[in-house]
Order: structure tokens, then C-alpha cells, then sequence
């Protein structure tokens, strides 16, 4: 059991940049996810915190003890491969005993304590099983089970879920997070799906071109994005190009002024970000009506309808519960006129150049 | 589909089988120092083979070297394989044709080339001669060391390219996945590199145990004349003895030996694997 402590952690092969710089700590018992793009960085970044990949900078601490030098074997992690990595010519009860075996844990407490992690990833009868006799979520669960059963100080998930399909990921995602609370296992998560991410993890680190972008909860990542790529990659947003002309009052390039958050914000160019929920839907009166949009297509999703919009050449989405059968938006069709409208402060400025924020 | 291992099938038949027949029929005659041969139906030849000590320690001295050069080559060759099979970098091609490049110098060259190194007027005795090291020529040719040293470097590109086309099928993250487990290299090696390579062990040792087996130009080369190995000892009953019977039957103790050590071989390894993970995971 421990923390984990990222110290400047950075990784350069020649000049070409894999990691910046990463900055992270992750309290005993928190699960942390790292977010991001394939080519963010994220998975050199856990590579770095299990021993396979050395940093070119920065200090890499697990329960305060520096091991940056220090070998993969000689670190107490416990690793979930993306290809869950089982041992081959070892049967289900042989890959989960390899970590105690190499602790040089005794027999009897071996076998019972592969009975119990076995018991909690529910693969109880299958000991005697090959890898390549179990169906994908199985070996999904012996991958967990070999990294559960040595109680490490840090568990690390490589795109665990990537491999399984739809259905069972959402039950596995509910699984290992319950798992991890209930053991309180210091937890990294590496993952390019946000769902993902929001729903396992107590904080997420969104990374971008081997940069961290913002740390945070779930919550203030989405609500409150340092920036464009993170208002953007977590959860949909308008994203316009514009400047702010008066407090209050943001121009899109295209033309159309949006109303906005009136912060004390200085004037000039900017990114307003706008969660397509918060738009809100009525029929104008008129297609000539002034500040109404057009309606370019509506995508009805059952409990949701996506509205594609046009709002004096600014395309904006707006995503709204589906309307009563009754109501007069159901009726709406593509090239009719509509009305726009949302809280000034659901509307955030973000800087239009790529901020290196950590907030934390 | 049948069809397409027809032709194949006819040249094996043709070149392989009809010619063992033969041999085997003739093993079977006696030999006449007038006639050469007369046709008979006599186990003479085969215990002529078995019961004289000279052809036994030739045998002997076959296997003792085809084993230990076999041992070696998969010593010197694992390391290897295990490095070029991980290489990553656009230098692996180039790496595998240097592994190669030996192949590309036929036997007959190559044992002249270390004659022409290692022999007694050779280049490294003469040097040293020369500068007054050594007062009498250093005994780097005709004995057994050469010519195992000779036969590994024909065959060590057969095992290296067999273990590393095996050893390119384990998953990088399966080793780190042990080391991960807190298993220190030696042991990533021991219990999961080795036994998921063993496949490759078995084909590249049996490949090379066999080409071992029937050396020949090394083995007169490097040997030297008092030297026998069995390849050389047929050899020399067909066309200096002319004892074709003799020569057909110590051919056919050759290849049966060949073929039961290497059938017996490859099974045991397997045995022993599975016994032995049985044994360590229970």
C-alpha cells in the first residue's frame, strides 16, 4: 500500500518528445485516470511509473520511496496489460500464484490466497484452465487476479477494457472500481475513452501531445476546462472562434454574437465553449425572424434528441430531452427557424491559445 | 489439395526412398575383393560395424561430437536469437543477414580458410613463431576442439534464425508481465522465455544435431587424417575401400542412430517441459 508521487516526470527518445512533463500525485487509495489521444503520452507515462520505460527527467516515488533507478521487479506494482499478458503454458492458478511465488510466499498461503482472489474475480472452478481455454472476459479477470493477489502498493490498468465488447466492458468498469475501493488500491488507469475514465476514476489527467492539460475531478474537468482540447475532448462542446467585444458579448469570426459569461475577462480573442445541453430549443416565429437560428438536421437518440443548428454561419449542436409528443419542437424539420437560448454563464471564455495548466 | 504435394511427393520417392532401398539392400550383400560384391542376404556387415572397436569409437566420437556441438550451438545461439528476435530498429534485416552471411561460405572454403589460420604453418603459429613466443607450432588444428569449433560456426546460423523465429512469437508483455510479478531476469528467462521457446529449442536442435551428425568437410578438414567421423568413414569404403556392403551398413547405423536420438530427443524435451511446469505450479 502506498502513494504514488510523479516528480517532474519526463521522457525524450533523441529530440522527439514522448512525455513533457508530468506532475501527479496520487493519494493511498485514489484511483487516478490517465486521459487522452493515442500519442498523448499516457501510457509512456505508466510504463515510466511500472520500470519498463526509464524517465529522461523527473523522480518517480511509490509510499515515498524514490524508485526511478530502480528495476520493474524490485517496484510492488501490479500491471493489467491492454493484451492482459498471461502466461501462455501456465494454467489459470499458475499465472495468479507467479506474483507470491516470486515473494517467496509458502505454499499453503499461496494456494489460499489465489482461492480467495480467484473467489473475488469469480473464476472459482477454472484454476486448472489454460489462458487459451477462457473466453476474453475471463482472461481479462486472471490478469486482474495475478496483479490483485500481491496486494501491490500500486495497480496499474492499461486500457484494460479496450479488449472486451461493449456490454461487458460496462460491467467490468463497475467491477474493478468496486474492487479497487474495497481493497483501496493506490490506482492508475490509462484510457482514451472518457467514459471510461469519468466513471472509474476519482481524478483524471487529461494529456495532449505528452503535455498535461488539466488534473482534476470529473466535475471540474467538465464543467470548468482549463482549455479548448480539454472542453473538447471531455464530454461534446461548441467550440467557437471569436473575440470577446464587450463583457458579455462574444463575436464569432463567422459574425454571430453569443452571449456569454460577463467575468471580469480582458477583451480580445477567445474560445467560447458551450455544453450543447445547455442550449435550449423553441420554433421562431419567422425564418426572417432576427437572432433566430436554422435547424440543419435533428437526430432523435430516444431519451435524447441532438439538434444540428446554424446560427448566422456558426454551426452549434444542442442536445436536449426529446420533447413530449405534443410538444411543437417535435414537429420542427430541418430549414426551419428556431430560437436560441442559454445562461450567459453556461457559456465559459477559454484562452484561444493551448494553456500548460496543472490545476489540481 | 492432395494434389499440389504430388510432385513434391514423386522427387522425394525418386531421390530419397528409392536410393535407401537400394543402399539398404546392398548393406545387406557380401563384399568380394574380386567381384566386389556378391549378392547375399547376411547381417555380417552390421555386426562387423558393431562388434569392431575402431568402427565404435568412430560412432562414438560422432555422437560425442554431434551432441556437444549441438549443446554449444544452442548455448551460443540462444543469446543471440534472443537479441535479434527483440531487436526493434530498422537494423534487425541487416542483423539478420549477417546472421545469415556464414551460410553464404560453403563448408569446403571455410575449413580451408581456418587452415590457412589455425594450421601449423598457419598465420597465427607463424606469427608467433616468428616474433619468438612459441618455440614449436600450437596444436590449433586436427584434434577434437577444432572440429566442433568449426562445425558450430556452420551451424550456428541454422539455430539462431530457428530459436529467434520462435522466440518472436512470445509477446514482449508476457516477459514483462513476469518482471512486472517481481521476477528478476534470470528468472523471466527461466520460467516463462525458455519453456515458451522449447518449440524453437527442439526444431533448431534437432536440425542441427542432424547436420552435425553427417559432417563431413569440417570433419576431414579440421580433423585431420587420424580423426573418423562416420559421414567420412562411408566415404571412404564406397570409393577407397570399394566395400560397398560395409559402406551402405555403417550408413544405415548412421541414419537410424540420427533418426531414433532425434525422434526420442524432441519427445523427451517435450515430457520433461510439461512434467516439470506440473511440478512447479502445483
Amino acid at each position: 500500500m502506498g502513494s504514488l508521487l510523479l516528480d517532474g516526470v519526463g521522457k525524450r527518445y533523441g529530440t522527439a518528445v514522448a512525455v513533457e512533463r508530468v506532475d501527479l500525485d496520487v493519494r493511498q487509495g485514489e484511483m487516478v485516470a490517465l486521459l487522452g489521444p493515442s500519442g498523448c503520452g499516457k501510457t509512456t507515462t505508466l510504463r515510466m511509473v511500472a520500470g519498463f520505460v526509464a524517465p529522461t527527467t523527473g523522480r518517480v516515488l511509490i509510499g515515498g520511496a524514490d524508485v526511478t533507478q530502480a528495476p520493474p521487479h524490485a517496484r510492488d506494482t501490479g500491471m493489467v496489460f491492454q493484451s492482459y499478458a498471461l502466461f501462455p503454458h501456465m494454467t489459470v492458478a499458475a499465472n495468479v500464484a507467479f506474483g507470491l511465488e516470486m515473494r517467496k510466499v509458502g505454499r499453503a498461503e499461496r494456494e489460499q490466497r489465489v482461492r480467495e482472489v480467484l473467489r473475488l474475480v469469480r473464476l472459482e472452478g477454472l484454476e486448472e484452465r489454460l489462458p487459451r481455454q477462457l473466453s476474453g472476459g475471463q482472461q481479462q479477470r486472471v490478469a486482474l487476479a495475478r496483479a490483485l493477489v500481491v496486494n501491490p502498493a500500486v495497480f496499474l490498468l492499461d486500457e484494460p477494457l479496450s479488449n472486451l465488447d461493449a456490454k461487458l466492458r460496462g460491467e467490468v468498469r463497475m467491477e474493478i472500481r468496486a474492487l479497487q475501493q474495497r481493497l483501496g488500491l493506490t490506482t492508475l488507469i490509462v484510457t482514451h475513452d472518457q467514459e471510461e475514465a469519468l466513471t472509474m476514476a476519482d481524478r483524471l489527467v487529461v494529456m495532449d501531445r505528452g503535455r498535461v492539460r488539466q488534473v482534476g475531478t470529473a466535475e471540474e474537468l467538465y464543467e470548468r476546462p482549463a482549455d479548448p482540447f480539454v472542453a473538447g475532448f471531455v464530454g461534446r462542446c461548441n467550440l467557437v472562434e471569436g473575440a470577446l467585444e464587450a463583457p458579455g458579448a462574444f463575436r464569432a469570426t463567422t459574425g454571430a454574437l453569443l452571449p456569454c459569461a460577463p467575468g471580469s475577462a480582458a477583451l480580445g480573442r477567445r474560445i467560447l465553449a458551450l455544453r450543447p445541453e445547455h442550449i435550449a430549443l423553441a420554433p421562431a416565429p419567422s425564418p426572417a425572424s432576427n437572432g433566430a437560428a436554422r435547424l440543419k438536421a435533428v437526430t432523435y437518440l430516444g431519451a435524447l434528441t441532438e439538434y444540428h443548428l446554424e446560427l448566422d454561419g456558426t454551426p452549434l449542436l444542442a442536445i436536449r430531452p426529446t420533447p413530449p409528443a405534443d410538444d411543437p419542437l417535435r414537429r420542427l424539420s430541418p430549414g426551419d427557424a428556431v430560437r436560441l437560448s442559454w445562461e450567459a454563464s453556461a457559456a465559459r471564455l477559454l484562452s484561444a491559445e493551448p494553456t500548460d495548466q496543472q490545476g489540481a | 489439395m492432395a494434389a499440389l504435394v504430388l510432385p513434391a511427393g514423386i522427387l522425394v520417392a525418386l531421390l530419397l526412398v528409392a536410393p535407401m532401398v537400394l543402399l539398404f539392400r546392398i548393406s545387406l550383400n557380401e563384399f568380394s575383393p574380386t567381384q566386389m560384391m556378391v549378392e547375399a542376404t547376411t547381417a555380417a556387415n552390421y555386426l562387423r560395424a558393431v562388434g569392431d572397436p575402431y568402427y565404435r569409437s568412430v560412432l562414438l566420437t560422432t555422437l560425442a561430437v554431434a551432441l556437444g556441438s549441438t549443446l554449444l550451438a544452442l548455448t551460443l545461439g540462444f543469446p543471440a536469437a534472443y537479441w535479434l528476435a527483440r531487436m526493434q530498429s530498422r537494423w534487425k534485416s541487416l542483423a539478420t543477414i549477417v546472421v545469415l552471411f556464414p551460410l553464404l561460405v560453403g563448408n569446403v572454403v571455410r575449413a580451408a580458410g581456418w587452415l590457412a589460420l589455425l594450421g601449423n604453418g598457419g598465420a597465427i603459429n607463424a606469427t608467433l613463431l616468428g616474433i619468438g613466443v612459441i618455440a614449436a607450432p600450437l596444436p590449433l588444428i586436427y584434434n577434437t576442439g577444432a572440429v566442433v569449433a568449426g562445425i558450430v560456426a556452420v551451424v550456428l546460423p541454422y539455430m539462431v534464425l530457428t530459436l529467434a523465429a520462435v522466440i518472436e512469437g512470445i509477446p514482449r508483455q508476457v516477459e514483462e508481465a513476469a518482471s512486472n510479478m517481481g521476477a528478476k531476469p534470470f528468472t523471466v528467462f527461466r520460467r516463462v522465455v525458455l519453456p515458451l521457446a522449447l518449440p524453437g529449442v527442439a526444431a533448431g536442435s534437432v536440425l542441427v544435431f542432424v547436420l552435425c551428425m553427417n559432417t563431413y568437410a569440417t570433419a576431414v578438414l579440421l580433423g585431420g587424417p587420424r580423426f573418423k567421423m562416420m559421414a567420412p568413414a562411408v566415404y571412404d569404403q564406397f570409393v577407397r575401400g570399394n566395400n560397398w556392403p560395409f559402406g551402405a551398413a555403417l550408413a544405415f547405423i548412421l541414419l537410424t542412430i540420427t533418426l531414433v536420438l532425434t525422434v526420442f530427443g524432441s519427445a523427451a524435451l517435450g515430457r520433461r517441459y510439461r512434467r516439470r511446469l506440473a511440478e512447479e505450479t502445483t
